[in-house]
């Protein structure tokens, strides 16, 4: 019963190795072997071989200021935080929330069946991303200081006591989201913001990464002594991998005892947590009057909520509206200082950082590709347009609106900036505006078009439209290769006629194709999304 | 008010729905039964312009789908056999979105959306993220959507799916209405109870093609219809 249980767990949590979401169709044998190949090779070459870098760069010099316990636990923190937080989502959704608890209850399966099952797949994931970090740490500390069998015994013993750890550092923290997802009522936006949070933290940890690391190996002794004086326990945890029998000895009988103490808990509450309702409060419909909307209006309100409702969406398709205004607030604090430098680089070239800004402000445009998923994540509720009296250009109209104005008004924020740092004559000025709005009402219209022509209607789970699809991914390559062409072009030979001219000329030809694919839109566009 | 007139419809080599010819004249309730994968669903869609089919022609009050399909849409309504709506939405907003595509006035949505809302006992839900309903709910949001604009056709399919008892009295009644006052209903079913005793007329299919039509009276005769249906998928 377990057997069968933990096998239906992982399947379900590698489900995108063995099934084509976008084909709704198992994937060949070829091709699994090929997804599973691809995935050991990013834990293991490319989380591992980080990990593994680090933990070279960090070893040599706490094993000589004889800190190797604060080595230790550094690591051994990177990987707990790592586990924990690598799989916080899949304890949410597989262990509280899991859709398959109502069906599995209502069968002949004892609850702690069900509870074993799902603590073990939470085990194994955390496990598998705390592994990405501790062991290539415990190989590196082998290797510069020596093996000796307490170093291995206490580095097995370290591997599963930081597995035990996730394990329940994951079950507190699911059980929080769980909390508070049942009780969240705009989830979507919620969602949004805390990824944006961790973005943010990321990008800031990433920058700052470097300057704390040096700083911590330069000072290891004095920040050595200071948390052994403030904080014994993490001292002796970091022992644990040097080869101290009594600090392991003592947190592995506390990891299995905590352990356990989980598996109390759990199955004390989980047929409470698994079989909670978690509807929010039921807001009483309260009759107010409405302004009436046109048929457009009514269409692009429908857009607008589609994807403020889509955490999936607004991040992937959307993150543009919030980097474009973010890169002209950047360009207007620091583009004074670093505008010259350019100049002076390309001194020959002129107006080469005009035409970067602009080449910058396209391709920050191409990250908005919200028309390109939008035909297809009408989905099952296609009829709905299809049969209404409602002119199918018009549905195509307002996809390419939306993306449209998702870009545009970021980016003339941008441009506004831009135009306060830049030195450049009135004519380039102008096109250092003008251009990147054409450029996002080209990418608008193209963007639909491709969506259009390469509909996805038979999805299971909205990702696939939104973030699998050949559409997104040749939408994204074309926006970006534009992009570069825009300043290589320049760099090449358009700088001998002036930025004013070859800016012109790129207008021309993108003025021309948007009104092509508008044209194309309106007619066979509309046709065939009528034909889906 | 509907014409089928000689309809074709191929799924590649498949004829799914074969030369079928349908008349609905104003103030009737057409009921359309056949078996699963029979067709009536390609016909249907076929009906409302959301499937294009190889031959025949369909009208609408005298235009064509296939050259004028606004006009044709605006004269009906279509509730599909899954009512597959915006789940990002609230059932008002739903209701709100089909009004604003039907360029309805504030006073008449309002004063409709409030009628039908209340028949099905829906109004206090009005608020709540369809994606919330269940799927009775949700069959009750799309049959007040359908008649919101009073359309002078209504085309469902399977519409007592996941109605409960009283739901599916009140649907029948209101069909019976919407007939009486000069509309049509054209509907796809599996209850034959329910079409013996509601259908002005009914349509056998069996395999893409019409193997019987005409008024209750002359498709069953003195039997009942379970066993003319039964008798026909039998031969």
């Amino acid at each position: 019963m377990l057997k069968v249980l933990i096998k239906k767990q992982i399947g379900e949590v590698f489900k995108g190795y063995f099934y084509n979401a976008k084909k709704n169709q198992m994937r060949s044998k070829f091709a699994v072997a090929l997804w599973i190949l691809f995935f050991v090779a990013i834990m293991v070459g490319v989380l591992g071989g980080m990990f593994g870098y680090l933990a070279f760069n960090l070893c040599e010099s706490f094993l000589a200021a004889k800190v190797g316990w604060l080595y230790f636990m550094i690591m051994s923190s990177i990987a707990i935080v790592l586990g924990a937080f690598g799989s916080v989502f899949n304890t949410y959704s597989g262990l509280y929330l899991a859709k398959d608890n109502d069906l599995l209850l209502s069968m002949p399966i004892p609850v702690n069946s069900v509870i074993a099952s799902r603590l073990l797949n939470v085990y194994l994931l955390g496990t598998m991303y705390a592994a990405t970090a501790i062991i290539p740490a415990v190989i590196v500390y082998w290797y510069v200081a020596g093996i000796t069998v307490a170093r291995v015994i206490c580095g097995i013993l370290l591997f599963l006591i930081i597995s035990m750890i996730v394990l329940l550092l994951s079950c507190i923290l699911g059980w929080v989201v769980a909390k508070i997802s049942l009780k969240l009522k705009n989830k979507s936006m919620v969602t949004v913001l805390t990824s944006l949070a961790f973005i943010g933290g990321y990008y800031f940890l990433y920058f700052k990464a470097s300057d704390l690391i040096h700083n911590v190996v330069i000072n290891a002794v004095v920040y050595g002594e200071k948390i052994k004086g403030v904080a014994y326990g993490l001292y002796l945890f970091g022992r644990i991998g040097e080869g101290n029998i009594l600090a392991t000895l003592g947190f592995f009988t506390a990891a299995v005892a905590l352990t356990v103490l989980t598996w109390m808990v759990l199955a004390r509450s989980f047929l409470k947590i698994a079989t909670a309702t978690g509807k929010t409060a039921r807001v009483k419909y309260v009759a107010k009057s409405v302004k009436e909307k046109s048929i457009f209006g009514a269409l692009l309100a429908k857009e607008f909520g589609k994807f403020t409702s889509s955490a999936n969406y607004m991040l992937n398709c959307g993150l543009g509206v919030l980097v474009i205004p973010a890169c002209g607030v950047l360009l207007l604090v620091k583009g004074k200082a670093f505008l010259p430098v350019l100049d002076r680089i390309w001194s020959g070239y002129q107006d080469a950082a005009v035409v970067l800004i602009i080449t910058g402000l396209c391709t920050l445009t191409s990250m908005i590709i919200t028309a390109v998923p939008s035909v297809s994540l009408e989905g099952k509720s296609l009829w709905i347009l299809q049969s209404m009296p409602i002119e199918p250009k018009t549905v195509l109209r307002v996809k390419a609106t939306m993306q449209f104005l998702l870009s545009g008004l970021p980016m003339l924020f941008s441009c506004v900036c831009a135009l306060l740092v830049v030195k450049a004559d009135m004519s380039v000025k102008t096109l250092l505006i003008a251009m990147p709005l054409l450029y996002a009402a080209l990418a608008a219209v193209f963007n639909t078009m491709i969506g259009v022509k390469m509909p996805l209607l038979n999805w299971t789970n909205e990702l696939a439209p939104i973030k699998q699809s050949g559409a997104v991914l040749l939408s994204m390559i074309i926006g970006w290769g534009s992009s570069v062409a825009l300043f290589g072009l320049y760099m090449w030979q358009g700088y001998k006629i002036g930025a004013a001219a070859y800016l012109g000329i790129w207008m021309i030809v993108m003025a021309g194709v948007t009104i092509g694919i508008f044209r194309w839109l309106d007619t066979k566009g509309a046709k065939l999304f009528a034909s889906l | 008010m509907l014409k089928i007139e000689h309809l074709t419809k191929c799924y590649g080599e498949k004829k799914a729905v074969d030369d079928l010819s349908i008349h609905i004249q104003k103030g009737e309730i057409y009921g359309f039964i056949g078996h699963n994968g029979a067709g009536k669903t390609t016909t249907l869609k076929s009906v409302v312009g959301i499937q294009q089919f190889d031959e025949g022609k369909i009208t609408v009050c005298g235009e064509s789908i296939v050259e004028s399909p606004l006009s044709c849409k605006k004269k009906i309504a279509y509730i599909p056999d899954n009512p597959d709506l915006y789940e990002f939405m609230s059932g008002i907003k739903y209701l709100n979105f089909v009004a604003d595509i039907f360029a309805m006035p504030r006073a008449q949505r309002e004063e409709r959306i409030k009628t039908y809302a209340d028949l099905f006992e829906i109004t206090d839900d009005l608020a709540q993220p369809i994606s919330a309903y269940s799927h009775g709910m949700k069959q009750k949001l799309a049959i007040v959507s359908a008649w919101l604009h009073a359309p002078e056709l209504i085309i469902m399919d399977e519409p007592f799916v996941g109605l409960d008892p009283k739901a599916a009295h009140l649907l029948k009644e209101m069909m019976r209405k919407h007939c009486d006052n000069g509309g049509a209903i054209f509907f796809s079913t599996h209850v034959l109870e329910v079409a013996e005793k509601l259908c002005d007329k009914v349509a056998i299919i069996k395999q893409g093609q019409l193997v019987k039509a005409g008024t209750m009276e002359e498709v069953k005769g003195d039997s009942s219809l379970e066993d003319v249906f039964l008798e026909l998928e039998a031969e």
